[in-house]
């Protein structure tokens, strides 16, 4: 009780800070918009090989949950390291704040900037892409890309505790790229090899998207990709507790 | 005050026989060290005596490679948990983009025996300061934040890593008035510090750690007594023969530069009689006391000698 209570002053913090970020606010709520308008361009309706979706609807649930991942993967790990190297997180240590406290904070902030990232790119989907869907529609890919980019703000917490100084931005990258174009970010994932694509389709992006496209196309989503994510989730915010528990380097 | 009977009595940190090594350094080798409720100990040292890798080791942010350190009779995790240790560490950072008072606030929050936020602010020094933004702070503000931050509850035991580094003289003494007021409390205060005048007129136990291993343990007065308590300096006209010098009683380290003689002794009066007795004639005889600082560096020397040789 005490200690849930004592959590949430830090996740008020986060947030704030996240808030009174207004550079990396404005370029992560600004940006997946402005990737989609410029990747949807085209007005054709036709739709993508084997998806049912058209362009404009395809790439409004890949560039939302690419722009949530940016914000969330990019923002902790940069973040969480620079603070282990300047010794924040050690002084945290000494607090009596649970290990899972700061892996929360860090995940409720990432989620403070993805929400009004995804209702931008959806408010700029509507009305100057035309893309029309029922309202249970738009509440639920709202919700569905908000709550899958967890998975990933937990991903940044163990990365930021994995790599430390210069290694940070590189790993990020790596996993950041791979991750977006192999889950189907950028482009139809159905144009690979059918070998890659047996292996992208375990990956927590390829589901991520998946979730948005079913509900787009009117369905729920499919339980097989809310466990794929689920255990992401898990596992992902478990190796973040463990590992900042156990960072005993010189932080 | 906030100790439980069942501890009142029992040590507040104990280290047995605690190693930890990096690589080919021993940072910390067989350390036995015991804290009991209301001492104000100052552990001192070089660079690289161990005195940073021990306090890590007492707040469990490292853990030893050998032997077990307690805290309040549990580990230090636990003690951390229930809030009875707070903690200002030398390598401690502090969170940007917030205000101290939002940072202090926190502290509050976290800590299960907090004090008003008000109050933490008022008696670290930083109420003028309190709206400003962490990472807009000078050096010694920094500090006084941190020390803010150790003190934001009722803790048993306080913790302070070279806590005056980067504060100016006046701020310095405001800070060891504070520190005063922390141990008439009856909290355990542990510092670490190289300003030897501190540990002189503050603590009331003074550790001093070399290479990792504890030196000397006693008070100020006890140490300086340990390294030869007085200095005895005079000249000696004619060949000096030093031979005859060293057979000095009480005798704890010599110096011979041109007419002039510089003897460390234990027992300054029994020296200066014997100096007499050798039927010397020491003109501009001088008795002084050894600050600790001297006292310091002669015990510091003498260990490094002996591992040397």
């Amino acid at each position: 009780m005490l200690k849930s209570f004592s959590s949430a002053t830090l996740i008020k913090l986060e947030i704030l800070r996240t808030l009174r970020n207004k550079k990396f606010m404005f370029f992560s709520v600004i940006y997946p918009s402005v990737l989609y308008l410029i990747i949807s361009g085209t007005s054709s309706s036709a739709t993508i090989p084997h998806t049912h979706l058209s362009m404009q609807l395809y790439y409004l649930v890949a560039m939302a949950s690419f722009g949530s991942l940016t914000a969330v993967l990019m923002g902790n790990s940069e973040r969480i390291a620079k603070e282990r190297e300047k010794g924040w997180v050690r002084q945290l240590r000494l607090t009596a704040l649970p290990g899972h406290g700061y892996v929360v904070a860090k995940i409720a902030s990432a989620a403070t900037v993805t929400l009004p990232a995804i209702l931008v790119i959806e408010l700029v989907a509507a009305v100057l892409k035309n893309v029309r869907m029922e309202t249970w529609q738009w509440v639920a890919l709202t919700f569905a890309v908000w709550a899958g980019s967890l998975v990933f703000a937990a991903l940044g917490v163990a990365i930021g505790y994995i790599a430390s100084g210069d290694a940070v931005r590189p790993i990020t990258m790596i996993i950041y790229f791979s991750l977006s174009i192999l889950g189907g970010l950028w482009m139809p994932a159905t144009i690979f090899p059918q070998w890659l694509q047996n292996i992208a389709e375990w990956l927590p992006t390829h589901s991520y998207a998946a979730l948005g496209q079913a509900i787009e196309l009117g369905d729920a989503p499919h339980m097989k990709d809310i466990g794929v994510l689920l255990v992401y989730l898990v596992l992902f915010v478990g190796a973040a507790a463990w590992l900042y528990r156990k960072d005993t380097k010189k932080a | 005050m906030h100790t439980g009977a069942e501890d009142a009595n029992g040590p507040v940190v104990s280290f047995r026989d605690v190693s930890k090594v990096y690589g080919q350094v021993k940072a910390v080798s067989g350390l036995n060290l015991t804290l009991r409720p209301g001492e104000t100990v100052a552990l001192l040292g070089p660079n690289g005596a161990g005195k940073s890798t021990a306090l890590d080791l007492l707040l469990g942010l490292r853990n030893p490679d050998a032997g077990t350190v307690e805290v309040f009779g549990t580990t230090p995790g636990r003690a951390i948990a229930q809030g009875r240790v707070g903690a200002m560490l030398q390598s401690g950072g502090l969170m940007e983009d917030v205000r101290v008072r939002e940072l202090v606030q926190l502290a509050c929050d976290l800590h299960p025996k907090a004090y008003p936020v008000q109050e933490v602010l008022e008696h670290a020094g930083v109420t003028d300061i309190a709206d400003r933004m962490v990472n807009k702070l000078s050096g010694g503000q920094e500090q006084r934040v941190r020390f803010a931050l150790a003190t934001a509850g009722a803790s048993d035991l306080i913790i302070l890593d070279e806590p005056t580094t980067g504060m100016d003289v006046t701020v310095r003494q405001a800070f060891w008035g504070t520190m005063r007021a922390q141990a008439e409390l009856g909290r355990t205060v542990l510092f670490a510090t190289h300003y030897l005048e501190e540990a002189d007129a503050i603590a009331d136990r003074v550790i001093v750690l070399h290479r990792g291993r504890i030196l000397a343990d006693g008070s100020a007065a006890e140490i300086k007594a340990k390294a030869g308590a007085r200095r005895v300096v005079f000249d000696l006209e004619g060949p000096i023969d030093e031979t005859a010098l060293r057979g000095l009683p009480f005798l704890t380290s010599l110096s011979v530069s041109g007419h002039t003689v510089r003897i460390q002794s234990t027992d300054a009066d029994a020296t200066t009689h014997a100096v007499y007795g050798l039927g010397l004639y020491p003109r501009n005889l001088e008795v002084t006391g050894l600050g600790l600082e001297q006292a310091f560096i002669a015990i510091t020397d003498a260990a490094s000698a002996e591992e040397n040789n």
